[in-house]
């Protein structure tokens, strides 16, 4: 047994390392002699560039959590007015990319646009810049990206022993309490896996801040490449990117503590029925977020479509179509698969730690920029060309570049956490004894991987899939550089159009993005009401 | 259920495996015949018209593909001897030179290329060539601003237009190869001047896009600013009366600041007659027209006059500066307008 565990282990580890192989490149720039570029980039940018980031991701952090958890928590506990379609209209923001509707929020709600001029002619008050300052950015981020601590905090709250909560309320806990000390503190694992995707994600994130032209790390890690030509010290920027996602982890970790909760039961019953006004009240909070972050940005891009449909409608379209859907299948099957390796049961208990921490930090591709994960994989072929030729074979940049199956790896290693962090939840939720019963009755490894892991870990992956089918679809950066030749997807129509000024004309393959993103989203939705 | 989600995992990992394998084989088996393949990051709706024309005159068919300008070149790097890229297509001087510094070119000895388009717009030694012009110039508001009050970029910075000027991000190339032409002409003191006096001037954070500024000034959060002028001709294109005009900014000194979008042929191109074919191709009077149709852009070429939406902004002088200059000085005006706090 200890023979195979060790052969799994270096199996796992191999998996783990090659995953993280283009994010051992990027921080080989470390390598590279230094730059007289950091004196000037810390002299005149970083101190701004350091401060702005990190009251982006306070600000993102703190407004994910509360309005993530607070919804989750009312369409699970409250039985209130719309609550049945709102629960799963929460989801479908998700479905927009964040560059697209920050895009229509600066058309709706800049000076310039049709919400302002409007206030400004019903109150005669000054117009205002929404991209100066931090608010606006912040409230953008938090509106794309609440689904992600939503859907993790309300999967948490539904697994919730009804009878802690009957407890309480027998006790004489208010509502509030009963969320603030009861429901929140079991789901605070949930709330800060989904927590850390959203703070890796905004880390990351190019299209919103230069939309907004905020300054944070991305800034400086694009103006060493772009404008100083240096690429090494746009790496060794990245790599700290990676360093604060790592920080992250930690925390998270740190703030779950030991704390495990397996639970299985799951009832329909609502504790709570909002009656009357404040039903109405509740209904009025959870529809406004939804026409803020989905239907409003969607109404408006509808609009656009339809404006400029026959200016930008042509054949090609059925090309985008089907590179989108062929990558982003192909990607979410194998991110997932891994993932699934990566995260069963068994292998949590007996890896080492130097496994567990090569598995982590696997999962931290999703902090890079997209276009450096890229890079620093062509870079990371390069160097796997160069020791073929030293030992008298050739190079395989040609055979590679613009290859499908690099462009898969790229999306394999950049979305590689989204994918883990909904397995290793699910994971996590199986209880030892299982394991140890099965031992007990002599079930192979494979039948126990077969017939209690993963049956038990498929809610887990199915989440993951959808999810990484939502990113994979909207991913842009690492797509643009990687593609063979006229696999355009959505993504990049969208992005030609809009880095032209087109937007109303990229409204059209958002539009599209948009519909089937929400299509997955339904179908995360069917799956799940399934299993529950 | 658990059926059910195994058998569509297996069906799931044989499509992958076939698109792997098929994919791989695709790369080894690429044929060498007489084809070109383009590197751009010209954006597919403003080269494809080109290459489809250039396809029905020849029978050479064009690949391409589109990319970010720093991503693409790493890319060519890499590829090295067996690039598929036989041209590079891009926008701005700034990146033509670094292209060429980089060593990505070869030299293309053209009499076509040469009567076709002027000397400062195409590199000494033939290494790139200019194909399309686009100015950058002031626009004004015409319910607020007397054009008498317009002189020059540098002007911009003076007080009188406190609170009243939007701007371009400084990330946007244009906007560096414009600062790169101010530091040739005036040098790097007077036009440290002139950067911080325009952002004392903003009346808003610099705007992502030139569309943006454009709104801007049409909403009343200012009077003025600077965009390339295509933008202005989509606009003008779409809505006759609308109240933006351009002004042409320092036509009593330098002329106003132009940009080219451009080409070169790659170094290892497995195709350089059919490049140059390209080329020679893209300079020439029927492709200039497409150029100014698509994107209300100049043409590169002198034979070709202005169609009548762009004459009728008027005839200017241009900065003759050699592009290759705006290259050379980018860096130094990016840390420069990074000094000052130009976002």
């Amino acid at each position: 047994m200890s023979i195979r565990q060790n052969n799994s282990n270096i199996l796992m580890g191999f998996l783990a390392f090659s995953v993280a192989f283009p994010i051992i490149v990027v921080f080989s720039a470390w390598l590279l002699p230094g730059s007289e570029l950091w004196g000037h980039f810390a002299e005149n940018l970083l101190p701004e560039l350091v401060s702005s980031t990190l009251i982006l991701l306070l600000g993102v952090g703190i407004g994910v959590s509360v309005l993530g958890t607070v919804l989750a928590y009312l369409v699970v506990m409250v039985e209130f007015p719309g609550r049945k379609w709102l629960e799963w209209a929460l989801f479908l923001p998700f479905a927009i990319p964040a560059y697209v509707l920050a895009f229509v929020y600066l058309g709706v709600f800049d000076y310039s646009g049709y919400a302002q001029v409007w206030l400004r002619e019903l109150t005669g008050i000054s117009g205002f810049d929404i991209r100066s300052g931090h608010w606006a950015i912040i409230l953008t981020f938090v509106l794309v990206f609440y689904p992600y601590v939503y859907m993790m905090a309300r999967a948490s709250f539904k697994r919730q022993k009804i009878q802690m909560i009957e407890a309480g309320k027998m006790l004489g806990a208010s509502p509030f309490s009963v969320f603030w000390k009861i429901s929140v503190p079991l789901a605070r694992p949930a709330i800060a896996a989904g927590l850390l995707v959203t703070l890796m994600e905004t880390l990351a994130d190019f299209g919103v801040v230069s939309l907004f032209n905020y300054p944070t790390f991305t800034t400086a890690i694009y103006s060493a490449w772009g404008d100083f030509r240096s690429i090494e010290v746009a790496a060794q920027l990245a790599s700290l990117l990676v360093l604060v996602a790592f920080l992250l982890i930690y925390f998270e970790k740190k703030a779950r503590g030991k704390a495990k909760y397996y639970s299985s039961d799951v009832s329909s019953i609502k504790p709570y029925h909002a009656n009357g006004l404040i039903g109405w009240l509740l209904f009025v909070f959870v529809f406004g977020v939804f026409m803020l972050s989905f239907a409003m940005p969607m109404l408006q891009i509808i609009i656009w479509s339809f404006e400029k449909f026959t200016q930008e409608w042509n054949p090609r379209y059925f090309d985008y179509l089907s590179s989108t859907g062929i990558l982003t299948i192909s990607a979410t099957v194998l991110t997932v698969f891994i993932a699934t390796l990566l995260a069963l049961p068994s292998r949590r208990k007996s890896n080492s730690k130097v496994l567990q921490i090569l598995i982590r930090f696997s999962t931290l591709g999703y902090a890079l920029p997209g276009s450096v994960m890229a890079v620093g994989l062509l870079y990371g072929v390069q160097n796997i060309s160069l020791i073929s030729i030293y030992f008298g074979g050739s190079s395989i940049n040609h055979i590679l570049f613009g290859s499908v199956a690099l462009l898969l790896f790229a999306y394999v290693s950049r979305f590689m956490a989204i994918a883990f962090n909904s397995t290793i939840a699910s994971s996590e939720q199986i209880k030892p004894m299982f394991e140890q019963s099965a031992r007990l009755l002599g079930a192979s490894r494979f039948r126990l991987i077969k017939e209690v892991y993963l049956p038990m870990m498929t809610p887990g992956i199915l989440a993951g899939a959808l999810l990484v089918s939502v990113d994979v679809m909207k991913e842009l950066p690492a797509t643009y550089l990687l593609r063979p030749f006229g696999w355009d997807t959505l993504a990049i129509r969208v992005y030609e159009l809009s880095a032209e000024g087109l937007y109303e004309r990229a409204a059209i393959p958002a539009l599209i993005m948009v519909f089937l993103g929400a299509v997955i989203m339904l179908l995360f939705n069917k799956l799940d009401r399934d299993n529950n | 259920m658990e059926y059910k989600v195994n058998k569509k995992v297996s069906i799931l990992s044989i499509l992958v495996i076939a698109i792997l394998s098929t994919s791989f084989s695709a790369a080894v088996l690429a044929t060498t015949d007489d084809s070109l393949t383009v590197y751009s990051t010209r954006k597919e709706h403003l080269i494809k018209p080109l290459f489809d024309a250039f396809t029905s005159n020849t029978g050479i068919e064009v690949k391409y593909l589109t990319g970010n300008g720093g991503a693409l070149i790493e890319r060519i790097k890499l590829e090295g001897k067996r690039t598929k890229a036989d041209m590079f297509m891009t926008v701005d001087a700034g990146n033509l030179w670094y292209a060429a510094s980089q060593n990505l070119f070869q030299p293309v000895e053209s009499e076509v290329l040469i009567n076709n388009i002027p000397a400062h717009l195409r590199d000494p030694e033939g290494l790139w060539t200019g194909l399309s012009v686009r100015a950058r110039t002031i626009i004004y508001s015409t319910e607020r601003v007397n054009p008498s009050e317009l002189s020059t970029y540098q002007d911009l910075a003076d007080n009188k237009w406190k609170g009243r000027l939007c701007l371009r991000t400084s990330k946007k190339v244009y906007t560096k190869s414009l600062v790169a032409s101010l530091i040739h002409h005036d040098g790097q003191e007077a036009t440290t001047d002139v950067v911080k006096g325009w952002v004392d001037n903003l009346a808003a954070t610099p705007n992502a896009e030139d569309t943006h500024v454009m709104r801007a000034i049409l909403a009343g959060q200012c009077d003025v600013g600077i965009v390339n002028t295509y933008y202005f001709g989509r606009l003008q294109a779409e809505k006759p009366n609308v109240t933006l005009k351009l002004f042409w900014a320092n036509q009593g000194s330098t002329g106003t600041h132009v940009n080219i979008s451009g080409a070169g042929v790659t170094k290892y191109s497995s195709n350089k007659e059919g490049s140059i074919k390209l080329l020679e191709f893209l300079s020439s009077i029927d492709a200039q027209k497409i150029y100014v149709e698509l994107n209300k852009e100049y043409p590169a070429s002198q034979k070709l006059k202005a169609d009548n939406l762009i004459a009728q902004w008027g005839d200017f002088n241009q900065d003759k500066m050699n592009l290759s200059v705006a290259g050379k000085n980018q860096a130094d005006a990016v840390a420069l307008m990074q000094r000052e706090g130009y976002r």
